[in-house]
């Protein structure tokens, strides 16, 4: 069989195509494969000429020797190849065959095949019994008057044998069945088990059925880029082995989370992913609109006051897993669509969350990976492993007192106050920590506990006790002044959970909220932006509560060994492959060379502001979240996967005095909410909405960003009701 | 006398006691004229009366002007310097009631922190849920104290109501499971927590959220009761808890504040509940088949596993359009090519379409795909599925919705599609053919004599196909009558673009929907594997849906079509007349699903079930607000 992956396309006419797009009659399966074999082309041409040669040499054959079994076509061109298989296919129909048969019946699934006649001895054969089986041919080899194919299903592989002598077949309807056979179609195999007498377990076809022929040729040897990976994830898990455990990986994380609450007796919700909150004060959330109800809505970016709304309503444990929403850029680690579990447990409060997660993590851990130490590679898979161990109890650091202790010196007591912000700023300084202005003290302290504190988090880690001025959700600490009771949990220098004694005390919730808008800026109607109807539940009566988030992309990215979000979602969010000229035909434009480059580039090439994978998004960004806190922005809100919904009024889009280095927001882009009505009260069509939200967009981005997802968070008001 | 209360009816339960009973009997109410009935209004009153005795001093101050309206407004209290000014103003409206509560209460909050008890605790210790209380002491005699002495439990909950009578107070406390008494007597409260009494007694209000430790006994009335030694107040609440007499009678406010809904309305909670059990029976029996449960993007390049009008939203970032998916069809379809043979997801899927008992713009649907398997595949399982959610949720297979038995025993009935409407009208669409033009008359006059709506008589008489005038009269004349479970199959290919050809029956697609109870619960195929023939049909779909907006267009003048049949994994392709200043939505082909069949679907069973409807039907909600936490309402 050749090895033709090379044999396919010229590069130049490839480069043609980028550039011009109107003489291409590609197919899209030809340009699929042309990317990966630009590498390899010049290895083409002696190929095609040998296997021309032999090409040449079997019609002469089948002349002189009747019916031929044939070679794997796979030398072809991919048109040509596709043709071919659509001619054969045509002409099947004609014949009034049914090329995609209804139904095939199994009477046994590959995994279980391969169980039950694993024992047999090498060359042993049961005649007698009669198994049904069906799945993908990953390989088709021919030996004389034998057709061997490697059928593959459900992460299993069985050899199928195909002989003339079982097969009620005369030879020439047996040749012309095998050589309409490719590699890659779905077959059904009815026949006999055994072995072949080199030991490998095999099936003995009495019929062999085409249910679903494949008919674009499959690659090889795996597919290695990652766009077409992406892309095209079917053809990934086809033929990448290892991709489809990531999938089954990470069912079984979320398996293993349910299970865990719903023994403790938590309640699985459903809230809802729609709200009306007015999210005038940020792009952040994605917008869209009911046409019935004539209504902006946005999607969520977390359930956190829906489920505690839950809580007051007397449900006093609940959790959901699902999707959450965030109008941002795509890395490494960030997708615009993501899923988080967060649990509320009433009467709980951050000490119960820390034992839970400890003990939730780890057991985890140890039924997925078998051991509660495990080597991950933080670095991509060429550098050296870390090993991480999560023998619990994990360490503890509370945030300032770990800071002190790093620095060598003494945190001012009060962190409110300019005086800290100074002193802040000036140990940033000495200890050389990087932080773009605006320097203010959530920022500088985020910087320094970056620096200092998170990078020794490779074990698991708990850092506890936030200042109150980046997590207005939080409850003060019972003993440490200005702090609150707040863990986020770190593994290998990553956030991975986020969780609180939840604030429940609506006077005070009220005030931190005041607090900001106040900040905010004076003048319009910021206080509208205050989430009344989230207020008025805790009035109701939120008992002592502890709420917990995890992002379970990230933790299955770190039990798969994976450092990219994207090769643990089925379909990560990429920029839309082809924008088609309306009225071009199908064909032509599924040859349409759009996105060749790879996806990081492409995302991050319009993109100027960092969503360059490895770059931290708060250098790269002028103004991040954290940035907020201080007067007179108001106070930031870190969120985690845990509560992306923020600080209700990221007035950054509002007050300008705050963010010197943004240029002033274009009249239009300043309130969204002005881009919004604009939105609507067009056609509300794409392209309407594009060029405004462009604008706002591109201020999105400026404090879009941490590295870290938890950062990122912020967006939009609290208020969702009214 | 105050007679500005703006009481409409008896909804408000406080503005009407209030508000003197001869003159609202005589007047009717001010807002819709109607007259309250009397019965009703008495008991109000004698509640109102019940509770001056336990409640709290607002209500006991309600309850005194509901029992003498006519007497002079009681003077002096906290609670009267609110219910006064309110008098200066003429406004004794309900809100300024609340906000008068609201004070009283946040004063006996600082009360609290200024002796040193914080009235937003950190944590509590529970040892024990109200239910397992009650398990747990099922068979303690009336007059008994539980185990020996000194053996305590810790509660922890709302509460709910409270008596004092002297030097004894009973309190109702309702946790997650259930409720249980507080026994409070003065001597025991005070010996382990000096002052606990008179602080119950004046600061704890109906709708605290306290923890209590302290033993437990049966009272001699034999109500199981925690005699508490401990009693502190966990959380303060601020505002009043509606009568849980009535409930929330304003359904709007139900769904607004569906936390307080769920406070005081039984049921609400155990909806909830029974939804989630539901769907973990149902994700139980997948799993343990062998699926692999997925999760597919909502944000999508194009909406496609459905005909339904999609939200559209924009990426900053990207800087392009997406739809949210109005179906997980065609993603989980490209994993069964990518070799996941067996593989479902439950998940929110959103259609911009009205809201009604039966729709939300964003619902739960499961779908599920099978390698190898067909639809009468599907039937089985689905069968197996309701089934197993039914147990787990009813205990039973013969139900009761909204009045009506069903039996969900399988198997349940099969019926093809053209023999349904025969039965109904008379008309056998398999006699026309081709001819579309004598099949939509036939149609339409079968509607006509089946008294369907004008509307529902045009739509079938400009039938574009034999097969939606035979789906016109189905969905008009049949369905509302497929009560009992029904499999309704073999619909015809125009109105099942995503089907596969019936094997035996040409023009018709293997496909069928359950209906139960009139509605649309599942909907399934055999799933089309054949890319030449998906392209052919999304093709002719996109360019009927063309013509369907060009022809809106002309005709702007109709009404605009009510909203589409929501059902789950539908393909349905009827194109509604929509209202001109509508803006039409954009449909593509999915180019990259017709290529993922390019590479080969194993023949595939297909099958989604939307799960709000069948937690409807297994709870008997007459809506699906009702199964739905937080259902979207219209902005205020």
């Amino acid at each position: 069989m050749a090895e033709s992956n090379s044999a396919w396309v010229l590069p130049d006419k490839f480069t043609d195509d980028l550039l011009d797009e109107h003489g291409n009659k590609m197919s899209k399966s030809e340009y699929k494969k042309r990317a990966k074999a630009a590498a390899t082309a010049k290895e083409r041409e002696g190929k095609k000429a040998a296997q021309a040669a032999a090409a040449a040499a079997a019609p002469a054959n089948a002349a002189a020797k009747g019916p031929v079994l044939e070679d794997e076509a796979d030398d072809l061109d991919p048109n040509q190849y596709y043709e071919r298989r659509m001619r054969g296919l045509q002409a099947a129909r004609a014949a009034g065959k049914n090329p995609y048969p209804h139904k095939f019946h199994t009477t046994t699934l590959l995994p279980a095949y391969v169980a039950t006649y694993a024992a047999l001895q090498p060359g042993e054969q049961r005649n007698g019994e009669t198994v049904a089986i069906a799945g993908r041919l990953a390989s088709k080899r021919r030996m004389g008057k034998l057709v061997f194919y490697d059928i593959k299903a459900d992460g299993e592989k069985v050899q199928a044998m195909a002989a003339a002598d079982n097969s009620p077949l005369d030879e020439v309807g047996f040749v012309a069945l095998h050589n309409s056979v490719k590699r890659g179609d779905i077959v059904g195999v009815e026949g006999f088990p055994g072995k072949s007498k080199k030991g490998e377990l095999s099936i003995f076809p009495r019929t062999l059925v085409v249910l679903a022929p494949c008919l674009h040729m499959l690659p090889k040897r795996g597919i290695q880029n990652l766009e077409s990976r992406y892309r095209q994830r079917y053809l990934d898990t086809i033929v990448n082995r290892h991709v489809r455990d990531i999938f089954v990986t990470r069912a079984r994380i979320i398996r293993f989370i349910r299970s865990y609450f719903d023994e403790r007796g938590f309640l699985e919700v459903e809230t809802p992913m729609m709200n009306s909150i007015p999210g005038g004060a940020t792009a952040r959330p994605f917008v869209t609109y009911h046409n019935d109800l004539d209504m902006q809505l946005y999607m969520r970016v977390a359930p956190e006051l829906y489920l505690k709304m839950l809580v007051v309503g007397g449900l006093d444990r609940v959790y959901e897993i699902g999707r959450q929403f965030r109008n941002e850029g795509i890395d490494l680690t960030h997708n615009p669509e993501f899923t988080s579990c967060e649990f509320y447990q009433a009467y709980a409060d951050y000490h119960d969350l820390m034992t839970m997660t400890e003990e939730m993590v780890a057991q985890m851990v140890l039924q997925l990976r078998g051991s509660y130490r495990m080597a991950y590679h933080a670095h991509g898979l060429d550098a050296p492993p870390v090993q991480i161990d999560f023998t619990p109890p994990w360490r503890r650091i509370s945030m300032v007192a770990g800071l002190e202790e790093a620095l060598g010196a003494k945190l001012p007591a009060d962190l409110e106050t300019e005086d800290a912000r100074v002193e802040l700023d000036r140990l940033c300084v000495k200890r050389g920590v990087d932080c773009a202005s605006p320097r203010t003290t959530a920022r500088l302290l985020d910087k320094l506990v970056g620096e200092l504190l998170e990078s020794q988090c490779v074990n698991p880690t708990f850092i506890c006790d936030h200042p109150r001025l980046m997590s207005p959700l939080a409850k003060q600490h019972r003993e440490l002044l200005g702090m609150t009771e707040r863990f986020e949990l770190f593994v290998s220098c990553q956030e991975v959970c986020n969780a609180y004694t939840e604030l429940n005390d609506p006077i005070t919730q009220r005030e931190r909220f005041a607090e900001q808008a106040k900040a905010k800026s004076a003048g319009d109607d910021e206080a509208m932006y205050v989430d009344e109807a989230y207020c008025t539940a805790l009035e109701y009566g939120l008992p002592p509560t502890g709420g917990w988030g995890m992002g379970i992309d990230r933790m299955t990215m770190l039990l798969t060994d994976t450092i990219n979000i994207k090769e643990v979602l089925l379909f990560p969010a990429m920029r839309p492959e082809v924008v088609r000229p309306p009225g071009e035909s199908a064909t032509a434009a599924e040859a349409a060379p759009a996105a060749v480059v790879p996806a990081e580039a492409a995302v991050a090439g319009p993109l100027a502001n960092g969503c360059e994978a490895a770059q931290p998004f708060s250098q790269a960004l002028p103004v991040s979240i954290r940035s907020l806190s201080h007067a007179p922005a108001p106070p930031a809100i870190n969120i985690s996967p845990k509560r992306r919904i923020s600080a209700c009024n990221t007035p950054v889009l509002r007050s300008p005095a705050s963010q010197p280095p943004i240029p002033p927001p274009p009249p239009a882009a300043g309130p969204a909410d002005d881009l919004l009505s604009a939105w609507r009260s067009s056609a509300r069509s794409a392209e309407v909405l594009r060029a405004p939200l462009s604008q706002a967009s591109q201020l999105a981005h400026r404090f879009s960003a941490d590295r870290d997802a938890e950062l990122k968070s912020q967006a939009s008001s609290w208020e969702y009701g009214k | 006398m105050r007679q500005s209360v703006p009481a409409h009816c008896y909804q408000h339960t406080f503005a009407v006691v209030i508000f003197p009973l001869k003159k609202l009997l005589s007047s009717g109410c001010r807002q819709c004229g109607r007259s309250p009935c009397r019965q009703r209004l008495k008991l109000c009153i004698y509640r109102a009366a019940k509770w001056r005795v336990f409640s709290s001093v607002e209500t006991a101050q309600t309850a005194s002007e509901a029992a003498a309206p006519s007497k002079k407004q009681a003077t002096g209290g906290k609670a009267a310097k609110g219910t006064a000014q309110k008098g200066r103003g003429q406004k004794a409206s309900t809100t300024s009631k609340e906000e008068d509560i609201r004070a009283l209460r946040l004063d006996k909050a600082q009360e609290l922190r200024s002796t040193g008890r914080e009235p937003y605790a950190y944590r509590f210790a529970r040892t024990h849920m109200a239910a397992e209380l009650q398990r747990r002491f099922q068979d303690l005699a009336p007059g008994e104290m539980a185990g020996m002495q000194g053996e305590e439990v810790a509660v922890a909950g709302r509460v709910m109501a409270r008596r004092v009578m002297g030097k004894l107070a009973f309190v109702r406390l309702e946790d997650d499971s259930g409720s249980v008494q507080l026994y409070v007597d003065r001597a025991t409260l005070d010996a382990a927590q000096p002052g606990g009494f008179s602080e119950l007694k004046a600061l704890v209000d109906v709708g605290d959220i306290v923890g209590v430790h302290g033993g437990v006994k049966r009272t001699d009335k034999g109500e199981l009761s925690v005699v508490a030694s401990q009693l502190r107040v966990l959380t303060k609440s601020l505002r009043p808890l509606p009568d849980k007499w009535h409930g929330l009678e304003d359904i709007e406010k139900r769904y607004r504040q569906r936390y307080v809904d769920m406070i005081v309305t039984d049921g609400v909670r155990d909806a909830l509940r029974a939804r989630a059990c539901m769907t973990s029976a149902a994700r139980r029996l997948l799993e343990d088949r062998g699926f692999l449960e997925v999760e597919t993007p909502v944000l999508e390049a194009t909406a496609g596993g459905a005909d339904a009008r999609p939200f559209v939203t924009f990426h900053n970032a990207l800087q392009q359009p997406f739809v949210l998916r109005i179906a997980t069809e065609l993603h989980l379809k490209r994993m069964v090519v990518g070799g996941f043979e067996r593989v479902f997801e439950i998940g929110r899927v959103f259609r911009n379409e009205g809201t009604s008992s039966r729709h939300n713009p964003e619902f739960t649907s499961i779908e599920l795909y099978q390698a190898y398997a067909d639809y009468a595949d599907m039937m089985a399982l689905t069968e197996d599925l309701v089934r197993a959610c039914a147990l787990k949720v009813a205990g039973t297979l013969q139900l009761i919705y909204q009045g009506l038995p069903l039996d969900l025993e399988p198997p349940f009935r099969r019926a093809s599609m053209h023999a349904l409407v025969q039965e109904a009208t008379g008309v056998d669409f398999e006699a026309f053919g081709d001819d579309v033009a004598a099949a939509a008359a036939a149609a339409a006059d079968a509607l006509r004599s089946a008294g369907a709506a004008p509307r529902a008589v045009a739509a079938a008489a400009g039938a574009r196909s034999v097969g939606t005038a035979l789906n016109a009269c189905f969905e008009e004349v049949v369905e509302p009558r497929l009560q009992q479970p029904t499999f309704v199959l073999d619909h015809p290919a125009e109105i099942s673009p995503l089907a596969k050809p019936h094997r035996s029956r040409p023009g018709l697609v293997e496909r069928f929907e359950l209906f139960v109870a009139g509605r649309e619960l599942a909907n399934a195929y055999s799933e089309l594997t054949d890319p030449v023939e998906q392209r052919r049909r999304l093709e002719a779909q996109v360019a009927e849906y063309r013509a369907g907006v060009a022809e809106a267009a002309e005709r702007s003048s109709l009404p605009a079509a009510g909203a589409l049949p929501g059902g789950v994994h539908s393909g349905e392709l009827q194109i509604a007349v929509r209202n001109s200043d509508e803006d039409a939505y954009e449909v593509v082909l999915d180019e990259d699903f017709l290529m993922a069949l390019e590479y080969g679907m194993p023949p595939t069973g297909g099958m989604g079930l939307g799960l709000d409807r069948l937690a409807m039907l297994l709870t008997d909600a007459a809506s699906i607000r009702d199964v739905i936490a937080f259902p979207l309402m219209k902005r205020l």
